[in-house]
């Protein structure tokens, strides 16, 4: 089957933002490296619905980008089943897996890894040019979107780190990928930047966008995902769905003092 | 020993009335402490005993009596502000107590206490990131930087539970060894 | 010291392609390199070591049959020569062997020693007998006689019958294939074989230093007046015959060194490439290098030997390759020269070319390496990788607007994006595909000109009579036969032209021989008796340009002639004379052809045709198919041609590959991350390609012209050498087809060279480069 028709059909057809349809599965997937790579899963099963912003939280060396690279299509597994939007990634060759990444799923990267040579909206494009059209309009839209516009014809190495990693997550969007992939997107960003991206990350998810975050960091991954899933050692460990209600400060946050409490 | 600071703190501005300081304390927490009136009122005489503070004008109306700092309630006030915290580690939450005694009694669920605790720890991480979150939005900056500190010791309770149940054989261990 | 091997060796073992990269091409520099100075040095002037050796004469002069032998002995005397040979009696014969007929001075001689023209023996022995006749070994081999063969001389009625019984090699004459040759027998032989008109005196003259051309004039103008007028028949200087045996061996070394100098610029293109390249990939590892206390001085030093250790290898093997290969081409330079062929080399040279090779390669692989020397160890370190190249934006634009695929367009960009890296890739890529133009023209150049002086698709059958036998019964004959379509025939004459020392050889025609595919460079054929055309040299010499009018003098009489074109012949170096048979009327005795070069119908059987006219008189008419096979020394120039372009295109392919490589692993980050956002691995491999594709269609785009023109100045020397110029259809031997093609097969091979960096591009596991940071 062709992987390009399958995920028209599947994305014309699929659930709105509220229908629970199944977006990803993984099937008792292990990976081995040779050459004790860390990173190795083993045995992990996973279902990721349509919509959700999950967390994969872990320890460097844990698995948790391998399950991300899985889910890419960037590499694949010892055995085991990777399935997104119902189709088996493991039936797909070299060149059906690079379609499939243009057409479905947006990465982001922790060092950005934009083109050097290539303007900001340049870069934005790529993955639109490789499919052979051009979107320059929407790629526009989209840096406009990030509060980018005015750096669109500039070139990496002048942009701030925050800048660098907006133009990335435009340029993960530009296809409209029914999945995000975000590997330690703020790693390499000073603390106040990093939260603008979270907050970035969160406002795509409640625009409905879905979203595999992978960090170490435990206040990032809690911040907008409504799921944390922990991995140690090359499993899944924990598989929390957090709530958000409004809480009133006193009942997240008590102040106390001995002598108050006396 | 904070509210008794707390309260000469706030006094350091202007002389206030019983029911202004529980008002500001109050809201300086963002409703992170709430306090009943009757406290404020036992520690401003407290204060006014040791001559920290003295009260303003007319005796009798205890509604209306404004106090302000005694020159030795702005000396132990500036004292306290330069003096780090040094005391011992507070330690508060049970779930101390509950890990050395399910190290004893019951080895088989120290697991489940773990990876329970440990949601709870990931829910209160939401709740913080919410609550810092709001903070920001109202412009309260100082507050903010209390919640970021409440999330970095949650982060760091949570890291502990990553390590309790990483280390397979440490409850039994600590038990023997005890 | 020994830090620096080891972490040189250490680097070496990891860069091993790029190690084969080096050694290929500076093995390829060098071998061609050392054939080049090989060559050059020992056939630098190799006629002056035979000379000497042999103790050629400078002067030899030909006198009547009627001179006083006494006399001509004193002139040596006279013109102050320090040694002679001679007089020696000769006559001009023609022999039979087998069905061909050939002529030869017969020279009547004792030994083969003496103090002048000191024949060398290379087989066989002297006469002993009246019947027995030497020959000289470029006869024997061009004709292929051998010792022991008989040959009847038809020339004389008696018709003889001599066997050769030795081969010699004469330094005072040409090669057979480019001048007539003499015999040798005992002088008592001799009177058998003459004839009034065929017998002279042969005259060997050495001075005590060189003489120039005029003081060799003065010394003959001298000799003339010391004797009887009409005494001296004819005269041949060391000047000329040195200039006959050198043509050849300039214009083969000419173009081994012009190309040894193509290949060894590209090698310096390439080394220093690769050096700039490992310097740019090891970024980080000098940062640590310097930062555990190696030099400046010292990290220069673990780059450098990086590439003088796989050059060295490389110098060693091509030193002795070129060496060898200079051997077969010395050999057969011998052979045009005459000479005794041995092994020639020098270890001398040979040590000094290694050595050279080593420093050039050295010098092109330092100055990059100081780059890496002068980093600072912080920046080294911080930085995880240098600066990547950012050129090539004005390129990718401009593809984008051509609306190229994107790979297309990315792979455009890549290809300049370090421009200087670039710019050594074009020379690369310049001068292989340069060197193949002039292998793919030259040779066709040669052939045309070639196919001029041997009449090839003019004439087929070219019979020549012996004065026994009349003109009218050739003619007679000829005509007899249903297949002539055509014949031209023509005799010679020498002709004194003002201003030019020796008389000019003269072909004179009777018929169409607008038709015999003489080349015209400028003006026009003659077309009327008293018009003549003649080659650069002679013009030159005398002074001409077409339209001027000039008195020669034939058999000391009068003739008028008018210069109304400019013709191409190399067999006399450019001084000849052509013109109609008529224009000699009024001398006399009347000139008689003796050559005709028959044109048959088309379709007709040539050898059958040879075969029926020869029947008729086999002893007094030689008849053969005329041969239009190109001459040794061309095939020899082209062959080397032929090498020395496949060797620059290898080295220009070398060139984009290295490039190719260097900037694919450089941006295999880059190219990671555009498979990780869905570059599909054949979009990879057609980026990859079109980058080497560009540099290719560049290269070869800019190379064209540059190969043209280089084709052209070629052409001017080799004829300008032979004492013509260029003829415009020489110049123009390409078709447009084949100037679009030769950059267009570049650019095939640069993308099939590219397929190898490309699919190693194309397989790279995104994760693994992706986390390698």
């Amino acid at each position: 089957m062709d992987g390009r028709t399958f995920f028209r059909a599947f994305r014309g057809g699929g659930g709105g933002k509220n229908g629970m349809s199944e977006l990803v599965r993984l099937t008792e997937v292990t990976k081995v490296y040779q050459g004790g790579i860390t990173g190795a899963l083993n045995g992990v099963s996973l279902l990721v619905e349509k919509g959700e912003f999950t967390a994969i939280m872990g320890p460097s060396g844990s698995g948790k980008s391998t399950l991300l690279n899985l889910v890419a299509g960037l590499d694949r597994p010892t055995s085991g089943s990777v399935a997104v939007g119902g189709m088996d990634l493991g039936k797909l060759g070299e060149a059906g897996l690079a379609r499939f990444r243009r057409d479905n799923i947006g990465f982001v990267f922790q060092f950005f890894y934009l083109l050097p040579n290539l303007t900001s909206l340049e870069n934005v494009l790529i993955p639109a040019q490789l499919k052979g059209s051009e979107a320059t309009a929407r790629a526009r839209e989209l840096l406009g979107q990030l509060g980018i516009q005015d750096i669109a014809d500039r070139f990496p190495a002048r942009l701030s780190g925050g800048q660098q990693q907006r133009v990335a997550i435009a340029r993960a969007l530009i296809n409209s990928p029914t999945l995000l992939l975000a590997d330690e997107p703020t790693g390499a960003l000073d603390t106040h930047t990093g939260d603008q991206v979270m907050e970035l990350l969160g406002k795509l998810n409640r625009d409905g966008q879905t979203i595999l975050l992978v960090t170490h960091d435990a206040k990032l991954a809690t911040r907008h995902a409504a799921r944390v899933i922990s991995v140690m050692d090359g499993k899944i460990v924990d598989d929390a769905r957090l709530e958000s209600p409004e809480r009133a400060a006193s009942e997240v946050i008590r102040v106390r003092s001995e002598e108050a409490s006396r | 020993m904070s509210l008794k600071f707390g309260v000469l703190g706030l006094l350091k501005g202007e002389p206030l009335h019983g029911y202004e300081v529980k008002n500001r304390f109050e809201a300086m927490l963002g409703g992170t402490w709430e306090v009943n009136i009757g406290q404020i009122y036992t520690t401003l005489q407290r204060l006014e005993r040791d001559g920290l503070v003295r009260p303003i004008g007319r005796r009798g109306d205890r509604g209306k009596l404004q106090y302000e700092l005694s020159p030795e309630g702005h000396r132990a006030l500036d004292h306290w502000l330069a003096q780090p915290d040094s005391g011992p580690q507070q330690l508060h939450e049970d779930i101390y107590v509950k890990l050395l005694l399910a190290t004893r009694i019951a080895n088989g669920n120290l697991q489940q206490l773990l990876g329970r605790q440990k949601r709870a720890y990931l829910q209160r991480l939401r709740d913080l990131n919410r609550l810092e979150e709001r903070a920001r939005r109202d412009g309260r900056v100082d507050l903010a930087r209390l919640v970021r500190g409440a999330l970095l010791h949650t982060e760091a309770d949570l890291k502990w539970m990553d390590e309790l149940s990483s280390e397979r054989f440490g409850a039994e261990e600590g038990a023997r060894t005890e | 010291m020994r830090a620096i091997f080891i972490k040189a060796l250490a680097d070496l073992r990891r860069r091993r392609l790029q190690a084969t990269v080096i050694f290929l091409t500076v093995l390829f520099a060098m071998a061609a390199g050392t054939t080049a100075v090989t060559l050059m040095s020992q056939t630098r002037d190799p006629y002056q070591v035979a000379f000497e050796k042999q103790r050629g004469a400078h002067l030899q002069v030909a006198f009547r049959p009627n001179t006083d032998p006494q006399l001509i002995q004193g002139t040596a005397a006279t013109i102050g020569a320090s040694a002679y040979g001679g007089p020696y009696p000769a006559s001009n014969i023609q022999f039979r062997f087998g069905d061909r007929k050939f002529y030869v001075d017969a020279v009547g001689r004792d030994n083969p020693g003496g103090a002048v023209e000191v024949l060398n023996i290379t087989s066989g022995r002297w006469p002993v007998a009246n019947d027995e006749i030497v020959l000289t070994r470029s006869f024997s081999e061009l004709n292929k006689i051998s010792v022991g063969d008989r040959l009847k001389v038809t020339s004389v009625a008696q018709t003889p019958t001599l066997t050769v019984v030795g081969e010699v090699v004469d330094i005072d004459e040409g090669s057979a294939d480019l001048s007539s040759q003499r015999a040798w027998m005992l002088p008592a032989a001799l009177p058998a074989l003459s004839t009034p008109d065929s017998s002279f005196y042969l005259m060997d003259y050495r001075f005590p230093s060189d003489p120039t051309g005029p003081q060799l004039q003065t010394s003959l103008g001298l000799l003339k007046t010391s004797l009887p007028p009409g005494s001296v028949a004819g005269a041949l200087t060391y000047l000329l015959i040195g200039s006959i045996f050198n043509i050849t061996n300039q214009i083969l070394t000419g173009v081994l060194v012009a190309f040894s100098v193509f290949a060894l610029a590209a090698t310096v293109a390439i080394v220093a490439t690769l050096v700039t390249g490992i310097v740019i990939s090891a970024y980080r590892e000098i940062g640590i290098m310097r930062a555990v206390g190696f030099t400046p001085y010292q990290v220069v030093q673990v780059f450098a030997l990086q590439i003088v250790m796989p050059a060295l290898a490389a110098c060693l093997v091509g030193v002795t390759a070129g060496t060898l290969a200079s051997q077969p081409l010395l050999a057969n330079s011998s052979h045009a020269l005459g000479l005794a062929y041995r092994p020639t080399f020098s270890i001398g040279l040979d040590l000094l070319l290694f050595a050279g090779g080593i420093l050039v390669v050295a010098v092109a692989a330092t100055v990059p390496a100081l780059r890496a020397g002068m980093l600072k160890p912080i920046v080294a370190i911080t930085k995880a990788s240098a600066p990547r190249g950012s050129g090539g934006r004005m390129l990718r634009h401009a593809a984008a607007r051509l609306r190229l695929p994107r790979p297309v367009v990315l792979g455009i960009g890549d290809a300049f994006a370090r421009p200087l890296r670039a710019a050594l890739t074009l020379i690369t890529v310049l001068l292989g595909v340069a060197t193949v133009v002039v292998a793919v023209g030259l040779p066709r150049s040669f052939e045309l000109i070639n196919n001029s002086e041997t009449g090839a698709g003019k004439y087929q059958v070219v019979v020549t009579r012996s004065s026994a036998y009349p003109d009218s019964d050739v003619m007679r004959v000829l005509n007899a036969q249903p297949e002539t379509a055509r014949v031209v025939a023509s005799g010679g004459q020498n002709v004194i032209v003002p201003g030019v020392g020796d008389p000019v050889n003269t072909r004179l025609f009777r018929g169409d021989s607008s038709r015999l595919g003489y080349m015209v460079v400028a003006g026009r054929w003659y077309s009327a008796p008293g018009e003549v055309v003649a080659p650069a040299a002679l013009m030159h010499d005398a002074h001409l340009k077409i339209g001027d009018s000039f008195t020669g003098t034939a058999n000391g009489q009068p003739l008028q002639l008018r210069l109304v074109g400019e013709t191409y012949d190399i067999n006399n170096l450019g001084h000849s004379l052509f013109m109609d048979i008529a224009t000699m009327a009024s001398v006399t005795p009347a000139v008689e052809p003796f050559l005709y070069d028959v044109t048959l119908a088309p379709g007709s059987d040539v050898s059958a045709y040879v075969r029926r006219v020869a029947a008729v008189e086999p002893d007094l008419l030689d008849v053969r198919a005329s041969d239009t096979s190109t001459i040794a020394p061309v095939k020899i120039i082209d062959l080397v041609l032929l090498i020395l372009a496949g060797v620059l295109a290898l080295i220009g392919v070398g060139g984009v590959f290295n490039t190719v490589l260097l900037n694919t692993r450089e941006r295999i980050h880059d190219t990671a991350t555009l498979k990780a956002l869905g570059m599909s691995p054949r979009q990879v491999i057609v980026m990859v390609g079109a980058s080497a594709g560009l540099l290719a269609l560049v290269g070869g785009l800019v190379a064209m012209p540059l190969g043209l023109s280089l084709h052209h100045v070629l052409n001017d020397v080799i004829s300008n050498s032979a004492g013509n110029e260029t003829p415009p259809v020489a110049y123009a031997v390409f078709n447009a087809y084949e100037l679009v093609l030769i950059p267009l097969l570049g650019v095939g091979v640069a993308i099939a060279a590219a397929l190898i960096p490309g699919r190693w591009a194309a397989r790279t596991n995104v994760v693994e480069v992706l986390h390698a940071e």
